[in-house]
């Protein structure tokens, strides 16, 4: 008897899981794809609420065409294989389109299930380069990928009229790969490069570089790594005498620069992803969003934002909901406004622009750089 | 109902499926083939996924519950075999098929690598050092350039089978099945050959073992070894499966897990291992539908099965 019954268990649990495609023709589905558990989950409940937000406002307006949205949220943990399972997920459910990705390692996999479904998909955070290649053809990046950001830095060097440049990395992955684009397009906009410093983490006394890079006398030097060393080596700069321009990668983007370096921080620039506070048009979002979640919205909250409404504007635009249609409406976006600036896509759908604001330190604050 | 009894009934019931053995296996086996036929893709991904950690389990079965030697590094063995097939496919132009066997020699050479200085050990400390070893297997995948550093390595080539390319996940649902068998056929073996029983008297008595002629220290070598060949094939697979692999899915946790399934179900007991296997991925999966609840929920039974059954769902049964 006990056998039959953990038998039917098991049958019964299988059939949850099976039975959940559910057809209606006036409800467009839309899968939402963030991690929910795991490390990441506060960043993936940021990109879920605002995506449900930018819902509850296109279905209060009446929906797309008359069709409201529904949404399935999976949950990828930030995992290659529970991500593999979630996509599979939504497209047995049979969405429309997806929007969401926060994890680039976690997101590569699900590009090959999505393209062979013909499901568009529209990542909202995830911006590793590798995306860019991998992408199927129905993946559309609306954050900037990470040598975009070299591109902002180097447009900042030139605006304030840089000639020589010195830059500092701490030799792991991301604030190296920083530092040697930044070296190829400040090469290319005419920049020299007159030093490329690496500095071991947790180090304290960073007297030898600062007499190393004052003998080059750059006119701006540029941190790619992140706030705790940084702070340090913009102290000891200002000690040292050297008053010209210092700015730091998105690593450093963090009120704690300020309070470890003091004084010596002010008038450092950052650069950093588009975020509600820094965004003017973004102002009615942050309010609804805290009257809706009762917290403030997240590092991703204005791009998922964004990525909703394009994904709505673009349904609207092909007349229909068939995902092929959604593709090439997604592809021909020209004018969409969202919080976070306008969208373009270049030939390979990853944002035309560079989305990365400069911000420049006043007192213990990042300011928006104008 | 006292514990008791609840404990008696169920170990009656699986008394009961151990004597009707092999027709169960029969019937089980065509359904499982059947399967495809009638699931949906995502019934097929977690299916495919259930058979591939029943073979990480076997294999670390071998190291934990045969050997009685614990490993908390056991993703390392795992990452060779990943990683060999993505750099000898991406990089080289290798044919995935012969990429197998370069993955078997590095997995048996990490073996030798974690087994060799770690032999005299015991217990707590042998579980550090393994720690310890998987972590810098992850961290040297992090930070080396062939193997694409943090982000990982893209586009490995799908095998090809006679002819036909694997890319469904169908396919690779038959593929880690049969794979999943061959560990269950090759585990079964090994557990009752010369190997097996030494294995087993090691783990019990390792003075006495070696008073009786057993070369205590091949003995242990060849557990790492063959546990590591489990995960090293495995690892193949799953680069091609995935066709994408990053240094974030070898991480401890994901030792934790593979540990966590052979303990679930039961140390040294081959049904029990596919069992504890199958409930890691099957439980997240079906309490899919309440959300970030699910772990939680996962947590809770977990703890219910080792509190009523503290070896395991289906331990071995000491004679």
């Amino acid at each position: 008897m006990r056998k039959v019954f953990s038998v039917c268990l098991i049958l019964a649990g299988l059939f949850m899981v099976m039975s959940n495609a559910a057809f209606a023709t006036d409800e467009l589905k839309i899968g939402i794809m963030v991690p929910t558990t795991g490390s990441e989950a506060t960043y993936g409940k940021d990109m879920e609420n605002a995506i449900l937000l930018a819902v509850s406002e296109i279905n209060a307006k009446g929906g797309i065409a008359g069709k409201t949205i529904v949404t399935v949220t999976a949950d990828d943990a930030c995992d290659p294989q529970q991500a593999a399972a979630a996509a599979s997920k939504l497209v047995s459910e049979n969405v429309n389109a997806v929007v969401g990705g926060y994890c680039s390692g976690a997101t590569l996999p699900t590009l090959k299930i999505y393209g062979d479904a013909g499901i568009p998909i529209v990542l909202t955070a995830a911006n590793s380069t590798k995306l860019v290649s991998a992408n199927p053809g129905n993946t559309f990046l609306v954050n900037s990928t990470g040598d975009d950001q070299a591109i902002t830095a180097v447009n900042l060097f030139k605006q304030k009229g840089v000639k020589k440049l010195a830059v500092i990395h701490q030799g792991d992955g991301y604030s190296e790969d920083l530092a040697k684009l930044t070296e190829k397009k400040g090469k290319e906009a005419g920049i020299e490069i007159v030093a490329m410093e690496v500095v071991n983490k947790g180090e304290q006394d960073h007297s030898a570089l600062v007499t190393r890079l004052k003998s080059k006398s750059p006119d701006a030097v540029f941190w790619t790594a992140y706030y705790a060393d940084g702070a340090l080596v913009i102290k000891q700069l200002r000690q040292n005498g050297y008053m010209k321009l210092i700015a730091v990668g998105d690593g450093s983007n963090s009120p704690k620069l300020m309070e470890i370096a003091g004084k010596a921080a002010e008038g450092v620039f950052c650069f950093s992803n588009p975020t509600v506070e820094y965004l003017p048009s973004a102002k009615a979002f942050g309010e609804n969003y805290k009257k809706k979640f009762n917290q403030e919205p997240g590092p991703y909250s204005a791009l998922s934002y964004d990525g909703m409404n394009l994904l709505a504007d673009a349904i609207k635009r092909a007349g229909s909901a068939d995902k092929a249609a959604i593709v090439k409406a997604l592809k021909a976006t020209k004018d969409f406004n969202g919080i976070a600036g306008p969208i373009v896509f270049t030939p390979e759908n990853k944002l035309a622009r560079s989305n990365f604001v400069v911000l420049v330190a006043k007192g213990a604050n990042w300011e928006l750089n104008k | 109902m006292t514990t008791d009894t609840l404990v008696s009934r169920t170990t009656g019931i699986l008394g009961l499926i151990e004597t009707h053995q092999k027709t169960l296996l029969v019937l089980f086996l065509a359904i499982l083939i059947g399967i495809p036929a009638y699931a949906n893709n995502y019934v097929l991904e977690v299916l495919a996924n259930t058979w591939f950690y029943v073979i990480l389990c076997l294999g670390l079965n071998i190291v934990v519950g045969y050997a009685g030697l614990l490993d908390l590094g056991y993703a390392a063995f795992f990452a060779v075999g990943a990683y060999t097939t993505g750099i000898l496919t991406s990089r080289f132009g290798f044919n995935f098929w012969l990429t197998i066997p370069v993955a078997m020699a590095f997995a048996t050479l990490a073996g030798v690598i974690i087994g060799g200085p770690t032999l005299r050990l015991r217990s707590d400390y042998l579980a550090i050092v393994t720690l310890g070893f998987g972590e810098i297997v992850r961290i040297a995948a992090r930070n080396l350039k062939i193997t694409g550093g943090a982000s990982g390595l893209i586009g490995i080539d799908r095998p090809h089978f006679f002819g036909t390319e694997l890319n469904q996940i169908s396919h690779y649902y038959f593929v880690f099945l049969a794979l999943a068998l061959l560990a269950i056929f090759a585990s079964y073996r090994l557990q009752h050959s010369r190997l097996g029983r030494a294995w087993q008297y090691v783990r019990e008595d390792e003075d006495a073992a070696e008073a009786m002629g057993i070369n205590r220290v091949a003995i242990k070598l060849y557990a790492y070894i063959i546990g590591a060949v489990f995960a090293g094939i495995a690892g193949c697979f799953y680069a091609a499966k995935m066709t994408a692999i990053s240094p974030e899915t070898f991480t401890f946790s994901q030792s934790i897990l593979i540990l966590l399934g052979v303990v679930f179900g039961g140390m040294g007991k081959i049904p029990g291992v596919v069992c504890g296997a199958g409930a890691l991925v099957l439980f997240p999966e079906v309490f899919r539908g309440i959300g970030s609840m699910r772990l939680l929920v996962f947590a809770v039974v977990m703890l219910l099965v080792m509190l009523y059954r503290p070896q395991g769902i289906w331990p071995a049964q000491k004679s």
